[in-house]
């Protein structure tokens, strides 16, 4: 199965606890998700969710000016993004433990 | 293609790649496109197309992203709630009502439908339009109307066509009245025409008394004026035939009304007289003088025997036995 299509449905989660951790702006998000290990994340499906994520709600946004280079878009998690990420966590979690119940009798080779 | 192309080229193509999303969306969606794409090409090496790919493909990779949800936790007013909840109801249906195979038949189908709707909405608004100011009909009368008629249903085809993306919301009722007012005058039409059509039938056939309405011809029978009550079929010799049975060309059983001075001969103890059986067994009404008597419903086939009280014989014990008790005995 390809990895993609896996990480289209938790990309949420992974955006929010990217951004539990610190702040960042978009391009930030991409860089750190990718150095976490999702090396074929698209630019374009972050910058969508952190749209639609801050759209729903669940993020703050703010302008941080810099010397060089153009003004960045910060986002951060408010209470509603918090409290989605518990429950999104909670959920990954249990889903997780099903997955990997149903799957310890195969080996990966 | 070519030079590289600059984040600004680039986040115009992207914008292009979406237009057909409400304004209100895109603007949420790419406001701070153009800083996140000077970002990224910042990166040393690549140039935008080759880390993102074409605009096209990043639009798209946008689009899904940013979810089939263009309202998003948005729209609180108490009509967007109400709409979400109405929609969501319809999906619901529609989404149980795919396992019968025939719905999804229809369900595939319908959209094939959508230019004849469209044309016949058209031709029915004009209809509508011109009923006050024109006679009356199915089809426009003269020339001018039909040019309307004509310009109308071009009108909607065109509306059509243009499918219902960019409408506005205003736009989206005023095409939803339009919908709406020609279903309700298409109903109106068809609902008139049969009506008219068997008054006109029903006259010439003859005039039809007051008691036959419209709604008794259910029953699908042929009549004939009212001036015929009866048949009599007579063979080719000369003998009368009786319980002729008369069908008219689809099978209807051919019936005669009953002047109002004759009434069908009903037996109390059989069946009743089959009512396109000739000649029909009919007899004059009878002008009671007592009208409050109740109308005897039925007649006896004979003259009936039982009315006459059987004579209890006499308790003398006489020899004779005579049943009559008017008998004088004589001694």
């Amino acid at each position: 199965m390809d990895g993609s299509q896996l990480l289209k449905g938790v990309l949420d989660l992974a955006v929010l606890a990217v951004l539990a951790e610190r702040d960042g702006y978009g391009y930030d998000v991409v860089r750190r998700l990718r150095e976490a290990g999702l090396e074929d994340v698209g630019d374009a499906s972050v910058y969508g969710t952190l749209r639609r994520l801050y759209k729903a709600g669940a993020l703050t946004s703010y302008v941080v000016a810099s010397e060089e280079g153009p003004h960045r878009k910060y986002y951060g998690l408010n209470d509603v993004g918090r409290s989605l990420l518990q429950t999104s966590a909670k959920t990954w979690t249990s889903f997780a433990a099903t997955m990997n119940d149903l799957l310890k009798e195969v080996d990966p080779g | 293609m070519n030079p590289p192309m600059t984040p600004q080229d680039y986040a115009a193509a992207v914008r292009e790649a979406l237009a057909d999303l409400p304004a209100r969306d895109r603007e949420t969606l790419l406001e701070d496109l153009d800083e996140h794409l000077a970002e990224v090409a910042a990166e040393p090496g690549m140039s935008l197309e080759e880390r993102l790919g074409s605009p096209e493909a990043y639009a798209a990779e946008l689009r899904a992203a940013y979810g089939g949800r263009p309202q998003g936790g948005g729209d609180s007013s108490l009509g967007g709630r109400l709409r979400e909840r109405v929609t969501g109801a319809v999906r619901r249906v529609h989404t149980r009502l795919l396992v019968l195979p025939p719905y999804r038949q229809a369900a595939v189908f319908a959209p094939e439908l959508r230019p004849a709707w469209w044309v016949l909405r058209g031709y029915a608004i004009a209809l509508g339009v011109l009923a006050p100011i024109s006679a009356p009909g199915l089809v426009p009368g003269d020339i001018p109307a039909w040019v309307f008629t004509l310009a109308v249903v071009w009108g909607s085809v065109w509306l059509g066509r243009r499918g219902r993306t960019r409408e506005s919301r205003w736009g989206r009722v005023l095409l939803l009245g339009a919908n709406l007012l020609a279903a309700y005058l298409m109903i109106v039409v068809m609902a008139n025409v049969p009506s008219t059509s068997s008054r006109s039938v029903a006259f010439d056939y003859g005039p039809q008394p007051e008691m036959y309405a419209p709604g008794m011809r259910v029953e699908r029978v042929s009549s004939l004026g009212g001036d015929v009550y009866n048949i009599f079929p007579y063979a080719e010799d000369g003998t009368p035939l009786h319980n002729v049975r008369l069908y008219d060309q689809d099978g209807n059983p051919i019936m005669v009304e009953q002047g109002f001075d004759q009434e069908l001969v009903i037996p109390c103890d059989g069946e009743p007289p089959i009512r396109n059986a000739y000649p029909l067994p009919l007899r004059p009404v009878e002008h009671r003088a007592d009208p409050t008597e109740p109308e005897a419903t039925c007649v006896p086939a004979t003259p009936s025997p039982t009315l006459t009280p059987t004579p209890t014989p006499t308790p003398s014990g006489e020899p004779s036995g005579s049943p009559s008790p008017s008998a004088t005995p004589t001694r």
